[in-house]
């Protein structure tokens, strides 16, 4: 890497006072170096490199603060860096107070790097108890779901954010809190069209959200109302008889013909294993029952073609239609496993996790080979073709 | 032994205490009416008379103009009309709240929070007289003196679900929460409102849904009337434009589809309509004219498939009572229609099915019912009826 004289030659170029196009090529540099790994640890060494970086998130260079923000984004991404951004540079607090600024031009960046830092659990911690001090919960959410606070910026990267810190019991509670009204702010983005990021995240969040069963009462109640939200997006413009229609929740009746149903197979799955996690007590799983949720499923089971996801909807019908479990193990969630058991458990399901990837690289290849087939039929060439592998 | 104990200087007490054994003073109560009395005087009294008359009420006249004393400072004057209109407001007296509050705002006093809670309270009042606009207006009015009153922000809320304006509720309650984030009034509303707006826009889907089925249904009718070349015309009184060629138009492809189902469903008293059956037949309602007697019979529903033959002599099995001379008996009878425009006769044949007959290319089926002339054979209003008219006898069908 670089020796010492080196890199104090480097940080004398990262002053305000240096001339724009040394400033610039020094950060250009060090971008280079944050986009590996090995650049990263390098850096990692020098945290008064990373300060002075740092301080020119404020040059008043547009171009100088985009490669900054875009540095501090390739660091946050390494775990490892972690410590260093959080202590040594304190980046937090301004960050903050930044991306509180309904103006403040880089507020995106300052949202991917805030998800990069929460993604694993230890800072997770840090950042929260700064969060709250500095921003709050409750501001973060209302910032997400105000439309247009920021004109320079989406901030779908909240979405990621918010999924990260629920990972939190504490963040979790907070979001959940009975006396306020926070967590039904959230529910319209499962929807959201113009972002996968942010119904991602919002969903993300949903799903941590619902391992805690003891809040499943209240998120299934009308305060909350939380079902209708996880169902629409996997519902379809299929037509269901009148008596199908009158027992569904109110969102999901008579939905028009041209309704489209989620389209990244993740999110998809992630709906599911929400909706899963909330059979987990009986009172869930008698709300699913009767608020009808079994013919969603069953036309979305006939649409889906994903492997992985369909594999989840098989489990949540099963629970639907299947017997109440017998007495003491009501609660799926608490439900005592003994040791040998688990272990099988988890080998069985590694087997089908591997059995479902074939079967989704199969159905892949067949419509790959189905696109390339039509494409060539329709070119009309004269060479052979040669036979691919079509189901 | 009442002796005369008093000194001198006791004579007039004496005389005065003696005096009450013997005199009544002056407007005492009386027995009779004492407890009125008593709630005439201000201190004593249950209820406030509607008006103040000076003349029943001089002590009352006097303690309000000293109230209303226009003297005293705006904000004074403003806080008494306050705790006037409240105290007709716990009185449910609301229309008397909003005229005490309306004197207090008028003072437009420097106090901006006693202004706040007089709109606010008139807003209450307005609520419970069912004036919503009103009071949704004074709720926003207080609302942007004091932006966090929370009173004022649950009435807002309230005014608007009553108003169903439910989006505008939720926003209400949202600017309140953000001030006021534990507020049980306020998230209880705003989940009430969600639930009512998601409410309505199943009920707006729903509506949709059913047109879309009944235009469907349209649709299809009127595609299966067209596929048998039948021709539907408006009648001429019920039609807008008033073209000199609207028949023209009528009679082509495009005039037929665009046609409404208004212009299918019977102008007479019936109501009756043409419907598709389960079998897939059209099944028309018949009017069968006899202008011998100035009667007529109607067939709700005639399936295409059958013949007049069979319809006649169901109808003449027991001959109506209007037929004077019995001679209306099924072998008898003759069934013509008109071809208004070129004012022809076209005789049908009975045996022929009801849909052969429609798809006659001069016949037109006049506000979806399609109606037939009756006569008896031979008869002397049969001449008559017949004679300088041009005549077709029936013998193919449509073209």
């Amino acid at each position: 890497m670089l020796s010492d004289s080196e890199v104090a030659e480097l940080l004398s170029f990262l002053t305000p006072s240096t001339r724009p196009d040394v400033k610039g090529q020094a950060t250009e540099y060090i971008l280079g170096l944050s986009g590996n790994r090995d650049g990263c640890r390098f850096l990692r060494s020098k945290p008064d490199l990373i300060a002075a970086l740092f301080a020119l998130t404020s040059d008043p260079s547009i171009a100088i603060v985009k490669d900054c923000y875009h540095i501090f984004i390739n660091l946050s991404a390494d775990e490892t860096l972690h410590q260093v951004l959080l202590k040594d540079v304190k980046v937090l607090p301004v960050l903050f107070k930044n991306l509180l600024d309904p103006e403040y031009p880089f507020s995106d960046q300052i949202c991917t790097i805030l998800s990069n830092l929460t993604r694993h659990e230890k800072t997770c911690k840090t950042l929260f108890k700064v969060l709250q001090e500095d921003v709050g919960m409750a501001q973060l959410v209302q910032i997400f779901c105000t439309e247009g606070y920021n004109k320079n910026a989406k901030l779908h990267y909240l979405g990621p954010l918010l999924s990260n810190l629920t990972q939190l019991p504490e963040a979790r509670n907070y979001l959940m809190d009975k006396d306020r009204c926070v967590v039904q702010r959230l529910l319209p983005f499962t929807q959201y069209q113009s972002s996968v990021v942010r119904r991602g995240g919002v969903i993300g969040t949903l799903r941590n959200c619902c391992f805690d069963h003891a809040h499943h009462e209240w998120l299934l109640s009308d305060a909350v109302d939380i079902l209708p939200f996880l169902l629409l997006p996997l519902a379809g413009p299929e037509e269901l008889t009148e008596e199908e229609n009158e027992g569904l929740p109110v969102d999901l009746q008579y939905l028009p013909e041209d309704k489209k149903r989620e389209e990244d197979p993740d999110i998809r799955k992630m709906l599911l294993e929400t909706l899963l996690l909330l059979t987990a007590t009986k009172a869930g799983r008698q709300t699913l029952k009767e608020k009808n949720v079994y013919p969603i499923m069953r036309e979305f089971h006939r649409w889906e073609k994903d492997a992985h996801v369909t594999a989840a909807c098989e489990k949540l019908v099963q629970v639907l239609i299947g017997d109440e479990p017998e007495e003491g193990m009501e609660n799926l969630m608490e439900v005592e496993i003994p040791q040998d058991v688990e272990e099988k458990l988890k080998e069985a399901y590694a087997k089908e996790q591997e059995e479902l990837e074939k079967e989704e690289e199969k159905r892949k290849q067949a419509e790959e080979e189905d696109e390339k087939k039509k494409k060539s039929d329709s070119e009309q060439t004269d060479r052979e073709q040669e036979s691919g592998l079509i189901k | 032994m009442a002796s005369t104990v008093h000194s001198d200087s006791d004579d007039g007490m004496d005389a005065f205490m003696d005096k009450f054994k013997t005199q009544r003073y002056k407007n005492a109560f009386s027995e009779n009416d004492w407890e009125e009395e008593f709630n005439k005087i201000p201190m004593f009294m249950k209820n406030a008379p509607e008006e103040i008359d000076p003349q029943k009420y001089p002590e009352l006249a006097c303690l309000q103009s000293i109230i209303h004393d226009e003297d005293r400072p705006p904000e004074e004057q403003a806080k008494s009309l306050k705790d006037e209109g409240n105290a007709y407001f716990k009185e449910k007296n609301y229309q008397k709240a909003v005229v005490a509050y309306t004197a207090g705002l008028k003072k437009k006093c420097a106090d901006q929070d006693l202004n706040a809670v007089l709109l606010t309270n008139r807003a209450a009042s307005h609520f419970y007289l069912g004036n919503m606009r009103s009071a949704l207006n004074d709720a926003a009015a207080a609302k942007k003196l004091k932006p966090d009153h929370l009173k004022a922000l649950i009435r807002g809320a309230q005014c608007c679900i009553e108003l169903r304006h439910f989006s505008e509720a939720i926003q209400w309650c949202d600017e309140g929460l953000k001030v006021h984030p534990t507020d049980k009034k306020l998230r209880e509303l705003r989940a009430v409102a969600d639930k009512h707006k998601r409410a309505a826009e199943r009920d707006a889907r729903k509506a949709k849904a059913k047109e879309k089925k009944l235009h469907g249904e349209k649709e299809a009718l009127l595609n299966a009337i067209k596929d048998r070349g039948i021709k539907l015309v408006q009648p001429v009184r019920a039609h807008r434009s008033g073209s000199d060629s609207e028949d023209e138009d009528e009679r082509s492809p495009a005039a037929i589809a665009e046609l409404s189902l208004d212009g299918l469903s019977s102008q007479e008293v019936t109501g009756a309509q043409v419907f598709v059956d389960e079998q897939g037949s059209l099944q028309w309602p018949v009017l069968f004219l006899y202008p011998e007697h100035q009667q007529s019979d109607f067939i709700s529903a005639f399936c295409e498939n059958s013949c007049f033959t069979d319809h006649l002599a169901v109808m003449f099995e027991e001959l109506p009572p209007w037929d004077a001379d019995r001679k209306y008996l099924p072998q008898n009878l003759q069934v013509y229609f008109e071809d208004e425009e070129k004012e022809t006769l076209y005789r049908v044949d009975p045996e022929m099915s009801l849909l052969k007959i429609l798809q006659h290319k001069r016949y037109f089926v006049k506000a979806g019912t399609p109606s037939f002339i009756v006569l008896v054979k031979g008869s002397s209003y049969w001449k008559q009826f017949l004679s300088g008219r041009k005549i077709h006898g029936l013998t193919s069908c449509s073209n």
